[in-house]
């Protein structure tokens, strides 16, 4: 990852990767509110089978690696948590 | 998860004492004797078993009588007892069995490779007493079972012996199905371990299964998809009195052709595992322990 990535833009790329990996139909990045519940039915609904694409995509972009169950409760619920912990970690 | 999509273990402590009390006095003979009436209380009694093979059976064998097909319940029920009986004495070393790996030049292969592998298996056979012969890879095999299964898997397959270092334990309750775990061990070049057979309320889909509508899990695929690692289907059958053929030839390779319609690429994967079943089953009639009526689940 590049250094001069600010959040805003690891949002942005997030949202991207997301709609590209897990094939979002009618869904642009400009939908999806940075707090967002993305497991959530009032979020964007994304079921466990989107889990797994999300893990593999987190650490083959930016080599993010979740250790454990108790660290991805922490990381896989909005778009901020998530580039929050690309932004400190990667 | 639904109360009918437990697992109903048969036998317990003081049963499983006085079978090994038999294996010593009298070998596997003994203790197939004893088995006959055990078998034959399950076989008036089991409500659940007997409903779940009958469901079973009239689909292996549709022009059979339903007299015939009770008839063939006690024959099924005896052949997992005996099962049962193998896997006890061999994890306690009363009797050793001799274990035919077909295909395991294949197995083998895939093992050296870097990343981790897909260990699928199903109520077929005798899986966990093909389980507890896998040290022999010099990997570590992650087994991904409910909570209320562990300690009885546990048990059948000797984890917590000489094979502690062998065995690890994934609960699928676990945040988001214990996908970060799994996909962290694929990673690490284990294996992981799933039942091909039994969605257990998770994520399942509609397949065709002996000419009728089941519901199979498609957890293991979608994570080799995503992974990109191979699944390796075990299959063990009993093929003579101490003898046991473990199969590893049925690899599945599940690569996503599109990013669209995963589901529909997910169900042909789950698919060609309910045909490497069915064939399994056609030719040991006798050997499939499902226990579970997986059609039934697709019509509530």
């Amino acid at each position: 990852m590049s250094e001069k990535q600010t959040l805003d833009e690891i949002r942005t790329r997030l949202k991207e990767e997301l709609i590209e990996n897990l094939s979002l139909e009618d869904v642009t990045p400009e939908d999806i509110t940075n707090d967002e519940i993305i497991f959530d039915e009032n979020g964007l609904a994304l079921d466990s089978l989107d889990a797994v694409e999300i893990v593999v995509f987190l650490q083959r972009i930016w080599g993010i690696e979740i250790k454990d169950m108790e660290q991805s409760r922490e990381i896989l619920v909005s778009i901020d948590t998530m580039a929050n912990y690309i932004l400190e970690n990667a | 998860m639904s109360q009918s999509n437990k697992t109903t273990p048969r036998g317990n402590r003081f049963g499983f004492w006085f079978f090994k009390l038999f294996l010593r006095g009298g070998g596997l003979y003994a203790a197939y004797a004893l088995l006959c009436p055990v078998s034959l209380h399950y076989w008036l009694f089991d409500r659940k078993a007997i409903n779940a093979a009958i469901s079973y059976l009239k689909r292996r064998f549709p022009t059979d009588s339903p007299l015939k097909i009770r008839c063939k319940v006690y024959k099924l029920i005896y052949s997992q007892g005996k099962q049962l009986i193998d896997r006890v004495a061999h994890t306690s070393g009363v009797i050793k069995f001799d274990f035919h790996f077909k295909g395991r030049d294949i197995l083998d292969k895939i093992v050296s490779s870097e990343k981790g592998f897909i260990l699928l298996t199903a109520h077929a056979g005798n899986w966990q007493l093909a389980m507890t012969e896998l040290d022999m890879l010099k990997k570590k095999i992650f087994l991904v079972i409910l909570e209320e299964n562990n300690k009885a898997v546990k048990q059948a397959i000797n984890i917590n012996s000489d094979q502690q270092n062998t065995f690890g334990i994934i609960s699928p309750e676990g945040h988001l199905g214990g996908i970060v775990p799994v996909v962290r061990e694929l990673n690490n070049g284990n294996a992981i371990s799933y039942m091909g057979d039994r969605p257990y309320g998770f994520e399942s889909v509609n397949i065709d299964f002996m000419n009728d509508k089941a519901r199979f899990p498609y957890g293991a695929f979608a994570i080799a998809a995503a992974t990109k690692v191979p699944i390796v289907t075990v299959l063990a059958s009993k093929t003579g009195f101490k003898t046991y053929k473990v199969d590893f030839t049925n690899i599945i390779k599940p690569e996503y052709k599109s990013r669209k319609n995963k589901k529909t690429q997910l169900s042909e994967w789950v698919q060609d595992y309910a045909d490497i079943l069915n064939n399994f089953f056609e030719e040991y009639p006798y050997q499939c322990f499902l226990f579970h009526d997986v059609w039934e689940q697709n019509k509530s």
